[in-house]
């Protein structure tokens, strides 16, 4: 085992590696974006909630169509998305369910009626649940790298033009709305967004992986920094690098690709997690010298 | 339609050999699948009142890896190590949820999210990984995911029977210290009671579960089965140990039901069939449920309508009538 063949060859072995890599990198890098967001709006869970309910959304368009296109599959999972989002909010409005709870309650009733959907109505189409759940990075079709990366892109545009707005309604939709800011529009158009990558990265890294892909990053970079810009970039960075080394680690031992992935982004977090402790305690003043400092009055504001 | 058939006297046919077990295994499936569902439905009022609903997802997701551990040092598929390895694993999980929201700025959320994504993760390197040895042919998989009811053996019976007695007898014996922490964590620790101990036995507890009720639901929905019914009895009840027997029985009910609709038609598989049947009564409930159903809510505005001739606000209406002392179960 010398460093080219565990570190170059596989390049060099047809364009699988690099097919595979480039569609990792673009499902880390959509993911990383929106679940900066989630994260910070405290909905890490309503990732998990639209990944397995797009799979009633690709049933239900795949029996009334009868076509696996990606328009149908697209518009099946944005419905099934969309009311999902109802019935979270109508059972914490009527069913006096809290927030995880009425998520648990509305996905696994539609995540069972998928399952059964999909098996007892519609098992001679080209869609089964073990790749909903597990996904196949390495067999994904051009047309999905293509959607994959016009949304990567898109996502990345509304990021950059629209990053003002969309700081303000997420750290605070009160002063938001007061300013006259859509926020009920922008959270719309994020729980869409969120379901057309959902749907995208399936294909790529199955229904479970695009949580980790969504939420590991996102609180990642929530640990090591201060701000929403820095936040976006360092989870865009750690997707990036769980992306390449997960994809290294699967070709090594011979694994799962997404899962590898998944859990090389775990680790990042476990460092990032250890990280943040040991700079507290290297900080944290000796007790030996009282800090004069300490005793100082707390910063005020303008006296009048 | 895939062999499904929806004559009615087929229909019918097929429910009177189920119920009157006329084939062997089918006395054992409905066993399983009611304790299962009875279990689930008792430890889920705990769960969803404690705020931890989704907790029982993360348990479920994280026992794959320990099913994949267990079989990568016994070499074969065996009952009792897997169950030691998927309860291992399981608890492992809810722990480092806990230690993570203790111990860093994440949000229980978010560390619910990592930790259930992450072991599900490390499940399916392993399961990748021992599907591409030799001896690695195991099938078990889609069972492990969605459950397959009729695969319940006898020993699993026993073991979830005696699962379901041990806890009953835990509620009732320790009913107060477990309805203090679970409605006021303060005083229940200004008290002196050990409110971590119960939350850690609590999760060992719904490990221990999820990992038995497995076989029958699958890890994937395990948490449906737990949230439903005591969702359900939430919408019917006020007092919590009416919500603990409502739970309990309809959680049995669903499960029945399920396995009924599982041995009925083709492909549907016995998880997502007692889920089904959960939502079903949930879906019920929350509709005609006599004070808090959609029904008696608007025939209630009705009313006070006619008397007073304007419209309103109901003083029954959702804050109120849901009166939330619960604080953060998580310790």
């Amino acid at each position: 085992m010398s460093l080219y063949s565990l570190f170059v060859e596989p390049w060099t072995a047809g364009d699988w590696m690099w097919r595979g890599v480039l569609t990792a990198s673009l499902v880390a890098v959509s993911c990383a974006l929106l679940g900066c967001f989630l994260v910070l709006r405290r909905m890490s869970l309503f990732s998990d909630a639209l990944a397995h309910v797009a799979l009633p959304g690709l049933v239900g368009a795949y029996l009334l169509t009868g076509s696996t296109g990606t328009v149908a599959m697209f518009l099946g999972a944005i419905a099934a998305a969309l009311l999902t989002t109802g019935l979270v909010s109508g059972v914490k409005r009527y069913g006096g369910a809290h927030g995880d709870a009425a998520i648990g309650i509305v996905f696994t009733a539609l995540f069972a009626l998928g399952v059964i959907m999909l098996s007892a109505f519609a098992s001679d189409a080209d869609l089964d649940t073990s790749c909903v759940l597990f996904g196949d990075v390495l067999g994904v079709a051009d047309h999905s790298i293509i959607t994959l990366a016009v949304l990567c892109v898109v996502l990345l545009a509304s990021v950059i033009a629209f990053f003002r707005p969309l700081q303000l309604a997420t750290f605070d939709p009160a002063h938001a709305r007061a300013v006259g800011l859509p926020v009920a529009w922008i959270f719309g158009g994020m729980m869409a967004a969120l379901s057309v990558t959902t749907v995208a990265s399936f294909e790529a890294v199955g229904a479970v992986l695009v949580i980790a892909a969504m939420i590991t990053p996102a609180a990642t970079a929530h640990l090591l920094t201060r701000h929403l810009q820095t936040m976006l970039a360092v989870a865009v960075a750690h997707g990036l690098i769980s992306a390449v080394v997960g994809m290294y680690v699967s070709i090594w031992l011979n694994c799962s690709t997404g899962g590898a992935m998944v859990c090389v982004g775990a680790v990042l977090f476990g460092l990032a997690m250890a990280w943040t402790h040991l700079a507290r305690a290297l900080r944290r003043p000796t007790l030996t010298a009282p800090d004069p400092a300490s005793f100082s009055s707390p910063p005020t504001l303008e006296s009048p | 339609m895939n062999g499904t058939e929806f004559q009615l006297d087929t229909i019918l046919q097929r429910t009177v050999e189920f119920f009157t077990f006329k084939y062997d295994f089918v006395a054992t499936t409905l066993a399983g699948a009611v304790l299962v569902g009875a279990i689930c439905g008792l430890l889920g009022v705990f769960m969803v009142l404690r705020r931890l609903s989704m907790m029982g997802d993360a348990i479920g997701h994280a026992t794959l890896p320990g099913v994949g551990l267990a079989f990568l040092v016994v070499g074969h598929k065996a009952l009792a190590p897997m169950l030691v390895g998927a309860s291992a694993t399981g608890l492992a999980a809810a722990l480092l949820v806990g230690f993570i929201t203790r111990h860093s700025r994440t949000r229980p959320d978010a560390a619910l999210g990592i930790v259930l994504a992450s072991f599900f993760g490390l499940g399916t390197v392993l399961f990748s990984a021992i599907q591409s040895t030799p001896s690695g042919a195991q099938s078990g998989l889609n069972d492990f995911l969605f459950g397959n009811a009729a695969a319940i053996t006898v020993q699993e019976v026993a073991l979830l029977a005696g699962l379901l007695l041990t806890t009953v007898a835990a509620t009732v014996a320790l009913f107060r210290p477990l309805l203090l922490s679970t409605f006021d964590t303060t005083s229940a620790t200004l008290m002196g009671l050990p409110v971590r101990w119960i939350h850690y036995g609590l999760m060992a507890t719904v490990s221990l579960t999820i990992v038995a009720s497995v076989q029958a639901v699958g890890v994937v929905l395990v948490a449906g089965l737990i949230i439903l019914p005591a969702a359900t009895a939430r919408l019917l009840s006020d007092r919590f140990h009416l919500n603990l027997i409502l739970a309990t029985v309809l959680g049995a009910l669903s499960g029945a039901l399920g396995a009924w609709l599982s041995f009925l038609f083709t492909g549907f598989s016995s998880g997502p069939s007692m889920v089904l049947a959960a939502a079903l009564f949930y879906a019920l409930a929350l509709a005609l449920a006599p004070r808090r159903g959609l029904l008696a809510r608007v025939l209630a505005a009705a009313r006070r309508h006619a008397a007073t001739g304007a419209s309103t606000p109901n003083p029954d209406d959702d804050d109120r009538l849901f009166n939330d002392q619960t604080a953060d179960a998580r310790p």
